[in-house]
C-alpha cells in the first residue's frame, strides 16, 4: 500500500508545482469567478433617478420611493421643464416627470422604470380622482390597497429556471475541462514512463496496480483540488455581488453531487486513459491511441450539454442512467431541476459498476502492455 | 550467487535467447559482452522480472527469484529512465523510498551517494538541465540508493567521458568488495578486461565464451606463440613449423603443437632472441574470434 501512496505523493508534488497546473487553476477560477458576475452586467441597472417638476408631479413621490421595491428610485425635484430637461439630456437623471402629465426621457424610458412610473402614476392619478369625486381618502386609500398577485408554476418549479440552467451549463464545462486535462495527464505520464523505461525500474521495486493507482489517486487529488478550488471561486464570487440570494436552494447538495460524480468520472476516464496510454511509447502517439477516449468524452460533453439546456427531456432522462455519460448528465439535470431519488440511485451504482469494471479492465490491460517494447501494441492482444 | 540456467525466448520466429546459462558469484564483477540484437538486454530484463522467458530459469542461492528478492536488486536498464522535471535528489530518495527505505534512510543515502559521484551541487536541479553524463550518475545513484543486494546494469559507461568512468568504475568495485555480484553490458571491451572478473561472451542468443578472464586469456591463447629475433635475415621465419606470420624481426606462430621448445631453438639459430611467448590474445580478439 506504501508504493501507493509513494507513487500518488509524487504525483501530486512535482505536477502541482508545474507552471501549467498553477495558471490552469488561477485562470479557471478567475473565469468561473467572472461568470458569476455575468448576470448583474446583463439585468441592467438596479437603482433609477427620477426628476419631478412642479407639484402634480411630486405626489408621485411616495409611491416611487415607497419600501418593498425591487428597485430603489432617488428623487430630485427640479424648478421648470427646462431644467429637468437639460438633466436628462445630461444624463444626470434617467427620467423626469413634468406636470405629472409627460414622462422627459433621452430616447426611450427604461421599460422597467417605465412600467413603475405608470403604475405609480395611476395610483395617484386615480385616487386624486376618486377624492375629487368625494369620496373619503381614507376610504380611498384602504380601497385601493391591493394584495400584489402571488406566483404559482403549476409546472416545474420555475422560479429559478435560467438560474439553474446557467448554473448546469457552466457545471458542464468545469467538468469537461476537468475530465479531459487530468485524464490527459495520466495518459502522458503513462507513456513518459513507458518511453523511457521507468517503468521498468519502477516494476521492480512496486507493482503494477500500485503505480497505475497511485498515478490516478495522485493526479485526481489535484484535478479535485482543483474543482473545489473553482467551485469556492464560483460562491464567493455570488455572495461578494449579493447573486447568491438568487441561487436556487440546495446548493450544497448541488455540490456534493457534483464533487461525488466527478470522481466517478474521472476514475472512469483516467483508467480507460492509462489503458490506452501504456499502448504506445511515444507521445506523439499519445492523441491516436487516446481518440477512442477523447470521442466518448466528447459525446459525454454534447449529451451534458443539451441536458443542461434540456433538464426535462427524455433524452437527458436517458442519458443521465447510462454510463459515462450519467458522469457528466446526471449532476448537470440535478442542478437544472428536480431528480427521481431512484434515477439518481440507479445512475449512481450502473456508473459505479462501469468505473469497477473500467478500472479493472484498465489495470489489465495496462500491466499487460507497460513493459512491451517497440512499436504500438494492438489491443487485441492484450485484452483475452 | 545468480544462476542463470538454460534461457529460451523467441519473439514470433525471431529467436532471441537459445539456451543462456552462466552465473555470478557473490563479490565477482561479470562483464556481459556480445554484438548489438545478441540478447543481453533480453536476458537482462528477464534477470530483472520486466521480461519472461519462454523456458529455462533465474536462480539465487538455488530457487527461483521472486519479486522481494528483485527489490533489493539494483537495476539500470539500457535506455535510461530519469523522470525529466523533478529534482535530482528528490529522485534518487523517491526511489529509495519505493524500494523499502525509510523517508529519513532514504534522505541520508541520497546524500551519501550524491556525494560519491560529485553531484552535490546539482541535488536541486532538475534532470534535464544536467549534461548527458551527470543524468548517467543519476540513473547509477538511482540503482543504488536502497544498497542493493545484486546488481545489473544494462550499459551503464556508454557515453561516459574517461573520468566518469572511472568514477563510476570505483563505485562499483566498492559494492563488488563489499560481496555484491554485480553483473554489466558493455561494448567497451579494454573497459570489461579492465575491471571485471569474469566475462560471458554472447552471440545469436547463445553463450560462445564464459569464465573468468584470465582463463578465457589463458585458454584461447594456447598455440600462439610471438617471437622476436633482432637481426635476423629476412625469410628466416619460414622454416618454423604451424603458420608464420613473418613482419621484419617479428613473427607470429599459429597452431602451435607441444610446449615450442622446437621453435626457439630455430629462433636462437637464426639471430638474438629478444623475445619468446605465449602470444594472449586481448578480450577484443577473443570476442571477434568467438562472435565470428
Amino acid at each position: 500500500m506504501s508504493g501507493l501512496w509513494l507513487v500518488a505523493q509524487r504525483e501530486i508534488i512535482t505536477r502541482g508545482r508545474t507552471k501549467a497546473f498553477v495558471i490552469g487553476l488561477v485562470v479557471s477560477a478567475v473565469l468561473v469567478a467572472a461568470l458569476a458576475f455575468l448576470p448583474k452586467l446583463f439585468s441592467g441597472p438596479d437603482s433609477y433617478t427620477v426628476g419631478l417638476v412642479g407639484g402634480q408631479s411630486q405626489a408621485l413621490q411616495p409611491a416611487l420611493t415607497g419600501p418593498a421595491k425591487e428597485m430603489t428610485i432617488a428623487v430630485r425635484e427640479f424648478p421648470d421643464e427646462a431644467a429637468a430637461s437639460d438633466a436628462v439630456n445630461a444624463g444626470d437623471v434617467d427620467a423626469a416627470v413634468v406636470d405629472g402629465r409627460r414622462v422627459l426621457a433621452d430616447g426611450e424610458v427604461d421599460r422597467e422604470l417605465g412600467l413603475l412610473l405608470e403604475s405609480a402614476h395611476q395610483t395617484v392619478q386615480t385616487q386624486r380622482q376618486l377624492a375629487d369625486a368625494g369620496l373619503d381618502a381614507a376610504k380611498v386609500a384602504q380601497a385601493m390597497r391591493v394584495t400584489p398577485l402571488e406566483q404559482v408554476s403549476v409546472g416545474a418549479d420555475a422560479r429559478y429556471a435560467s438560474v439553474r440552467v446557467g448554473i448546469a451549463s457552466l457545471l458542464v464545462m468545469v467538468l469537461f475541462f476537468l475530465l479531459i486535462y487530468s485524464s490527459m495527464y495520466v495518459a502522458m505520464g503513462v507513456i513518459e514512463e513507458k518511453g523511457s523505461r521507468i517503468v521498468e525500474i519502477l516494476l521492480t521495486s512496486i507493482r503494477p496496480w500500485q503505480l497505475l493507482g497511485g498515478k490516478i489517486l495522485g493526479l485526481g487529488t489535484l484535478a479535485l483540488a482543483n474543482l473545489v478550488v473553482i467551485i469556492l471561486a464560483g460562491l464567493g464570487a455570488a455572495v461578494a455581488t449579493g447573486f447568491v440570494a438568487e441561487l436556487p436552494p440546495g446548493m450544497t447538495g448541488i455540490v456534493i453531487s457534483t464533487l461525488f460524480w466527478f470522481i466517478l468520472g474521472y476514475a472512469f476516464f483516467a483508467a480507460l486513459a492509462a489503458a490506452l496510454g501504456s499502448l504506445v511509447s511515444r507521445q506523439e502517439d499519445a492523441n491516436s491511441v487516446l481518440t477512442p477516449m477523447t470521442m466518448l468524452m466528447t459525446i459525454t460533453y454534447l449529451v451534458a450539454y443539451f441536458s443542461a439546456v434540456q433538464p426535462g427531456s427524455a433524452v437527458a432522462r436517458i442519458l443521465s442512467l447510462v454510463p459515462p455519460f450519467s458522469s457528466m448528465v446526471m449532476p448537470v439535470r440535478m442542478a437544472g431541476g428536480e431528480v427521481l431519488a431512484w434515477e439518481i440511485a440507479v445512475a449512481a451504482v450502473l456508473m459505479l459498476l462501469a468505473t469497477v469494471g473500467t478500472l479493472l479492465l484498465g489495470a489489465r490491460i495496462y500491466q499487460r502492455a507497460v513493459l512491451r517494447t517497440g512499436g504500438r501494441v494492438k489491443l487485441t492482444e492484450v485484452v483475452r | 550467487m545468480i544462476e542463470i540456467n538454460d534461457l529460451h525466448k523467441r519473439y514470433g520466429d525471431k529467436t532471441a535467447l537459445d539456451g543462456v546459462t552462466f552465473s555470478v558469484r557473490p563479490g565477482e564483477m561479470f562483464g556481459f559482452v556480445g554484438a548489438n540484437g545478441a540478447g543481453k538486454t533480453t536476458t537482462m530484463r528477464i534477470l530483472m522480472g520486466v521480461l519472461t522467458a519462454d523456458s529455462g530459469s533465474v536462480l539465487r542461492d538455488g530457487r527461483p527469484l521472486t519479486f522481494e528478492d528483485r527489490r533489493r536488486f539494483g537495476y539500470m536498464p539500457e535506455e535510461r529512465g530519469l523522470y525529466q522535471k523533478m529534482r535530482v535528489a528528490e529522485q534518487v530518495e523517491y526511489f529509495g523510498r519505493l524500494s523499502g527505505l525509510t523517508a529519513s534512510g532514504a534522505k541520508k543515502a541520497t546524500g551519501d551517494l550524491l556525494e560519491q559521484l560529485s553531484l552535490t551541487e546539482r541535488a536541486n536541479d532538475t534532470v534535464d538541465a544536467l549534461s548527458l553524463g551527470n543524468q548517467q550518475r543519476v540513473q547509477l545513484a538511482v540503482a543504488l540508493v536502497h544498497t542493493p543486494e545484486v546488481l545489473v546494469l544494462d550499459e551503464p559507461f556508454s557515453g561516459l567521458d574517461p573520468l566518469a568512468v572511472d568514477a563510476l568504475a570505483g563505485v562499483l568495485a566498492a559494492r563488488c568488495e563489499a560481496g555484491v555480484p554485480v553483473l554489466f553490458s558493455s561494448h567497451q571491451l579494454d573497459l570489461v578486461e579492465r575491471l571485471c572478473h569474469s566475462v560471458g561472451i554472447i552471440s545469436a542468443g547463445r553463450m560462445v565464451a564464459s569464465g573468468t578472464v584470465d582463463d578465457l586469456r589463458d585458454r584461447e591463447g594456447r598455440g600462439r606463440l610471438r617471437v622476436v629475433v633482432r637481426g635476423a635475415s629476412p625469410g628466416w621465419a619460414a622454416s618454423l613449423p604451424g603458420e608464420v606470420v613473418e613482419n621484419g624481426d617479428e613473427a607470429l606462430v599459429s597452431d602451435v603443437d607441444g610446449d615450442g621448445q622446437d621453435i626457439l631453438h630455430l629462433a636462437v639459430k637464426a639471430g638474438k632472441v629478444e623475445h619468446f611467448g605465449w602470444q594472449r590474445p586481448t578480450l577484443t580478439e577473443i570476442f571477434r574470434e568467438a562472435v565470428a
